[in-house]
């Protein structure tokens, strides 16, 4: 347990190390995938609902912490893609890796909408100009996340397999 | 009360949702100074572990930035130094050109080498002034160990150099310790010798300077020192080597010597002269 529990953390560190410093150097047009988003998706389907929940909140509070943004705002967006993420527990359902990309892909969606509805409430910007930023960010953003999520996907389906043998 | 452990043990998972996301949005409808406060709780009580992980993740983006920029300034100030090294070696050998020239009467005038004969043992180089500078033909080229040339050819900005070391070079020299008069020659471009009377007192080391008798360079000028001396074939004769002073691979800045030659002011008398070949 205690050794689950430090290996993610592991992850998250490496995921933020990588977020601050490589991801804006392979950024497109300033598209940056959210490798943060990826490893809760990851731990959110290895270990169920309640540790995705905690997880995405401490990960997004910790994000707001060290990021120019309101408080609270990374850490509520994190915790509802969290526990949508933990919905679909490899523990209790079999998720073929087609639907484990839907779902990641909804992830990322589900994660910038809430944080962009927190900007709209806080920031009085308006719902067209938020539906613009999920076009224009969020969809090539996700999009782009989704690709560098292949390679975890498919060492994941590749661990499954050779567990089952 | 106890119905209320029972209700969140029962649905732990929606509790929890619920106690987050509240934490969540109460922190988000906080005023900008509420904010800070509950930021500043954060940072120095739980998050103070993350606090230390993530200076030194910023000090590593910090290290990625700094070292590009530390490579970029080395980079400029590498060209720097390399310019200013090239300016400080200019300097040094215009300096010694300057004092060499102090030495002669002679209006010297100090140019550049812009090109050389591409062939191995160059023979000729061309330098940066030509008739608009007042250069002449036959006009002797001087650097500041010793006699390089004469202007064989001159063009407007241009003039062509023939170096000492052209085989087909003949210049009159002479020892400065025996004041014995002979031509300077050179079969390869490389050894450099005169011939001598075989009774003639020539030692390692003697100066050779310019003889004055060609009617191209004034007389005094250093060539270059006595190396070794050969006996030849013939009895009567000997071929005495010189090792020139001025180091031909090496020549970046020469000075003109503004001297016409000294059979110029005779050329009409010359001209005149009318042989009987009877």
């Amino acid at each position: 347990m205690i050794k689950s529990i430090i290996r993610w953390i592991v992850f998250f560190i490496l995921a933020f190390i990588l977020q601050t410093t490589v991801v804006p150097v392979i950024s497109i047009y300033g598209i940056k995938p959210d490798l943060l988003v990826l490893i809760l998706f990851m731990l959110a389907t290895k270990t169920g609902l309640i540790p995705a929940i905690y997880t995405g909140f401490f990960l997004g509070l910790a994000q707001d912490l060290y990021s120019p943004s309101i408080l609270g705002q990374n850490a509520l967006s994190k915790t509802v893609a969290g526990s949508f993420a933990g919905l679909f527990n490899e523990k209790v359902m079999r998720i073929d890796p087609f639907l484990q990309g839907v779902l990641l892909l909804i992830t990322f969606l589900l994660n910038d909408f809430v944080y962009f509805m927190v900007q709209v409430v806080k920031s009085g910007v308006t719902m067209n100009l938020l539906g613009i930023e999920l076009l224009v960010t969020t969809l090539p953003r996700a999009l782009f996340s989704l690709l560098l999520a292949v390679v975890p996907l498919v060492l994941n389906l590749y661990s499954q397999t050779a567990t089952k043998r | 009360m106890h119905w209320i452990f029972d209700f969140i043990v029962k649905h732990r998972s929606f509790c929890s949702f619920l106690l987050t996301s509240v934490l969540s949005l109460w922190m988000i409808s906080g005023t900008p100074g509420k904010q800070a406060e509950i930021a500043r709780f954060l940072t120095s009580s739980i998050f103070y572990p993350f606090q230390i992980t993530f200076n030194q993740i910023n000090q590593i983006k910090n290290i990625f930035s700094e070292n590009r920029k530390l490579k970029e300034d080395l980079a400029n100030l590498t060209t720097h130094l390399s310019l200013l090294e090239e300016k400080a070696a200019e300097n040094k050998r215009l300096r010694r050109l300057l004092g060499f020239s102090e030495n002669y009467t002679f209006e010297m005038l100090p140019v550049k080498v812009v090109a050389r004969d591409p062939s191995l043992s160059f023979r000729s180089i061309v330098i940066n002034a030509g008739k608009k500078d007042g250069i002449q033909k036959w006009m002797p080229v001087v650097g500041e160990n010793g006699v390089v040339g004469k202007i064989i050819q001159v063009m407007n900005s241009l003039s062509l150099v023939q170096l000492l070391r052209d085989p087909s070079n003949r210049t009159s020299v002479m020892f400065k310790r025996t004041r014995t008069v002979s031509i300077l020659e050179t079969e390869n471009g490389r050894d450099f010798f005169v011939r001598c009377r075989s009774h003639e007192d020539t030692q390692e080391g003697d100066t050779v300077i310019t003889a004055g008798l060609g009617g191209i360079y004034p007389r005094g000028l250093q060539v270059g020192v006595v190396s070794h001396v050969t006996e030849s074939n013939s009895p009567l004769f000997k071929r005495v080597y010189l090792k020139l002073s001025v180091d031909f691979e090496h020549i970046e800045e020469v000075f003109i010597m503004r001297l016409s030659p000294q059979w110029s002011a005779f050329r009409s008398e010359f001209d005149s002269l009318e042989f009987n070949n009877d």
